[in-house]
C-alpha cells in the first residue's frame, strides 16, 4: 500500500515538475541534434545547454530565416540579403538592402562558424548569437519591424502555431523562442570542408598546386596574424588601413566603445568562402579581391590606430596571383550547396 | 510515509518558514504625483513634462536586524509609469523575522546583459534593449521641454551600459523596518522621484543635454543622480 502511494505521489511530483518547466525548453517528442565539426577545433563559444538543438527547432529557425513576414512590409527576409551561394553574404551588393528600397550603411557579413564567434556585426556591438537578428529585424533601413508587432504577427499565423508547438511543445510565440530557433538554424551553418581542409586533413589524392602552396606561404607570412587559422579570423576588431570614407562617416568600433583608440576598427572577416562573397570591406567598396590586395600594397591610410601587422605591407604581382589561387582553396562548395540550408517555400 | 509527506509538503509550499513581501512604487516629481503632460521644473529652472518613465529593478536583498544579508533568488522587474500592475513587486521566499533595510539594483546585472535571448520582464519587446550595442536600457525617461534644442523639443534619456568604463547599474539601500510573519504579508511603500535625474550631483540643463541614448559618461552621471530617487513613503 505504502509503495503504491509512493509511486502515485512521485508521479504527481513529476507532473508538477513538468508543468513548472513547461514553455522553457524543447517540447516533448523532439529529436535532439548533435552538430559535428573537426576534433581539432576549440569548444564553441555558444552555450548549447541554454538552447538544446532539435530537428524541430532548427526547422522553425530555417522557416523564420526565409520568411519575409519578419519585415514590416513582408518584402525582405533574412535570406534576402544572406544568400547561401554567397556563403550567406549578399552577392554583388556593397550595402545591405531593406524594406521600401531603403539602403543600409554596411555590407552584409557572411554567415558560418558563428558558434565560435564571441561578438557580431562589423563593429562587434552585438554580444550574443541569440540576439543578433534583433538588429537587422528592427533597423529602420533593413527590416524595420518592431519586435512586439512581429510577435503578434507570428502568433496569428497557423503555420507558426504548428512550428512553435513542434519545437517547444506549445503554440506560444515569444521573442525568446523565436530568437533561439533562429540561433539553432544559424548554429548548424558550419563550413570546414574546403580543399584547404582536405589538404590539412591529408586526405588521399588532395594536395595544393605549386601556385596554391606559394599563396599559402604568402598568407602565412602576411595575412595569418589577423586571419588566423583555422577560422581565418581571430575574431578581433582591427584597423586594416582602409581609408576613411567621408560620405559614409563610419568609424567602426569607436561608436560602440566611445574610445578613440578604436577609430576605424572593424571585425576581421573570415577568409573562408571569400571568393564567393564579394564585395569586400565593411562598406563593400571593393568588388574584386585584387582591389583588396592593392589596398594593402599601396592604398592604406596612415593613422595611429592602423594595425602594426598591416603597416607597410607589400604584395608583389606574383604574391597577389598566388594568394588568389590559395584563397580559391577556401571555398567550401559542400557548404554552399548543402540542401539543409537552402531556401524553404513560404506560401502565405 | 511520514518522510514522504514532509517532502511532499515542502514541494507544495514552504509553510511557515518564509513569506512574501510586497513593494509598491509611487512615482513623483518634486514631491508631486507624476502626471502625463503636467509641467514640472528642474532645480536649474527648466520646465519639462514626462511622457515615459520606466526602470529595471533586480538583485533584491533584505538586511535583518542582526545585519544578516538575505539575498533572494534572481528576479527582474520592469516598473513602468504606464502600468499600474508593474508598480507592485511581489518578492517571495523571505525567511520570517525582523528586518531593517531593503537593498536592490536599479538595472540589470552584467550577466543578463550578455547571455542571449531572455523572457519575462527581460523580453526585448518592451523596448528596453539596445539592438546595435547589446545591453539593457536600465532606466528610461522621455518627455518634452521648451529648453530642448531638438526640433520637437523632446527629451530622451535612455540610460544603460554594463561593461568597461560605463556601467550604469546602481545599488540602492533604504532603511525600512518591517516584520515578516507567517500570518501577514509585509508591505513596503516606496516613492521614486523623477526630478532627481536632473537635480543631483550632476545638474542637467536641457538646453545642453536633451537626451542621451548610449553607454557613456553623461549616462553614468544621470545614473548617479537617480540612484537617489527612491525613498520610503512617509505615512
Amino acid at each position: 500500500m505504502n509503495q503504491k502511494a509512493t509511486y502515485v505521489i512521485m508521479a504527481f511530483c513529476l507532473f508538477l515538475l513538468g508543468i513548472s518547466l513547461r514553455g522553457r525548453g524543447p517540447g516533448p517528442g523532439v529529436t535532439y541534434v548533435t552538430l559535428k565539426w573537426p576534433d581539432s577545433l576549440p569548444k564553441p563559444v555558444y552555450d548549447f545547454s541554454k538552447n538544446p538543438l532539435t530537428k524541430e527547432g532548427i526547422a522553425l529557425g530555417r522557416y523564420l530565416f526565409y520568411d519575409p513576414k519578419l519585415s514590416r512590409d513582408s518584402s525582405v527576409s533574412c535570406g534576402f540579403c544572406h544568400q547561401q551561394f554567397a556563403a550567406f553574404g549578399h552577392f554583388d551588393h556593397p550595402l545591405a538592402h531593406g524594406v521600401y528600397g531603403r539602403m543600409g550603411t554596411r555590407s552584409v557579413p557572411t554567415l558560418f562558424n558563428l558558434i565560435w564567434q564571441k561578438d557580431f556585426m562589423w563593429d562587434g556591438g552585438v554580444n550574443h548569437l541569440d540576439i543578433q537578428p534583433m538588429s537587422p529585424i528592427t533597423a529602420e533601413n533593413e527590416m524595420d519591424m518592431p519586435l512586439n508587432e512581429l510577435i503578434e504577427r507570428l502568433k496569428c499565423n497557423e503555420k507558426y502555431q504548428q512550428l512553435f508547438k513542434a519545437a517547444y511543445g506549445t503554440e506560444e510565440v515569444t521573442s525568446q523562442r523565436m530568437f533561439k530557433a533562429l540561433a539553432q538554424f544559424m548554429a548548424t551553418m558550419i563550413s570546414f570542408d574546403s580543399k584547404y581542409d582536405s589538404v590539412k586533413r591529408k586526405e588521399p589524392g588532395v594536395a595544393f598546386t605549386a601556385e596554391e602552396a606559394g599563396g599559402y606561404s604568402t598568407f602565412q607570412q602576411k595575412c595569418a596574424g589577423c586571419h588566423k587559422e583555422p577560422f581565418f579570423t581571430d575574431f578581433s576588431a582591427r584597423n586594416n588601413g582602409l581609408p576613411y570614407s567621408p560620405n559614409m562617416n563610419d568609424m567602426g568600433r569607436m561608436r560602440i566603445t566611445n574610445n578613440t583608440g578604436d577609430y576605424m576598427k572593424f571585425k576581421v572577416p573570415s577568409l573562408r568562402n571569400i571568393l564567393v562573397s564579394a564585395p569586400y570591406m565593411h562598406d563593400g567598396r571593393f568588388f574584386d579581391i585584387f582591389q583588396v590586395f592593392a589596398m594593402y600594397d599601396h592604398g592604406q591610410e596612415k593613422g595611429s590606430t592602423v594595425d602594426p601587422l598591416v603597416r607597410g605591407m607589400q604584395l608583389s604581382p606574383k604574391e597577389q596571383r598566388q594568394l588568389y589561387m590559395f584563397l580559391n582553396t577556401l571555398t567550401d562548395t559542400h557548404f554552399l550547396k548543402n540542401k539543409e540550408f537552402s531556401e524553404v517555400m513560404i506560401d502565405d | 510515509m511520514n518522510r514522504l509527506f514532509l517532502f511532499f509538503s515542502l514541494l507544495i509550499g514552504n509553510t511557515a518558514v518564509s513569506q512574501s513581501v510586497i513593494l509598491t512604487f509611487t512615482h513623483e516629481v518634486n514631491h508631486q504625483p507624476m502626471r502625463a503632460n503636467k509641467a514640472y521644473y528642474t532645480a536649474q529652472g527648466d520646465t519639462f513634462t514626462i511622457t515615459k518613465f520606466k526602470y529595471y529593478l533586480s538583485n533584491f536583498s533584505f538586511i535583518s536586524e542582526t545585519e544578516e544579508n538575505i539575498r533572494l533568488s534572481p528576479e527582474y522587474f520592469l516598473v513602468s509609469e504606464d502600468s499600474a500592475a508593474s508598480k507592485k513587486v511581489v518578492l517571495t521566499g523571505l525567511p520570517l523575522g525582523r528586518y531593517k533595510a531593503v537593498s536592490f539594483m536599479i538595472g540589470v546585472d552584467s550577466i543578463m546583459n550578455c547571455t542571449g535571448a531572455q523572457s519575462g520582464a527581460l523580453d526585448p519587446i518592451y523596448g528596453m534593449f539596445w539592438t546595435w550595442n547589446s545591453g539593457y536600457i536600465m532606466a528610461k525617461l522621455e518627455g518634452t521641454s521648451p529648453a530642448s534644442r531638438v526640433p520637437d523639443h523632446s527629451l530622451q534619456f535612455h540610460i544603460g551600459g554594463y561593461r568597461g568604463a560605463h556601467q550604469s547599474q546602481r545599488m540602492v539601500r533604504l532603511n525600512a523596518p518591517f516584520v515578516v510573519a507567517a500570518e501577514k504579508t509585509a508591505v513596503i511603500n516606496l516613492v521614486a522621484d523623477a526630478a532627481t535625474w536632473f537635480n543631483g550631483a550632476t545638474p542637467i540643463r536641457f538646453s545642453e543635454t536633451s537626451g542621451f541614448m548610449t553607454p557613456g559618461t553623461i549616462g553614468d552621471r544621470i545614473a548617479d543622480n537617480y540612484s537617489h530617487m527612491f525613498s520610503v513613503k512617509s505615512k
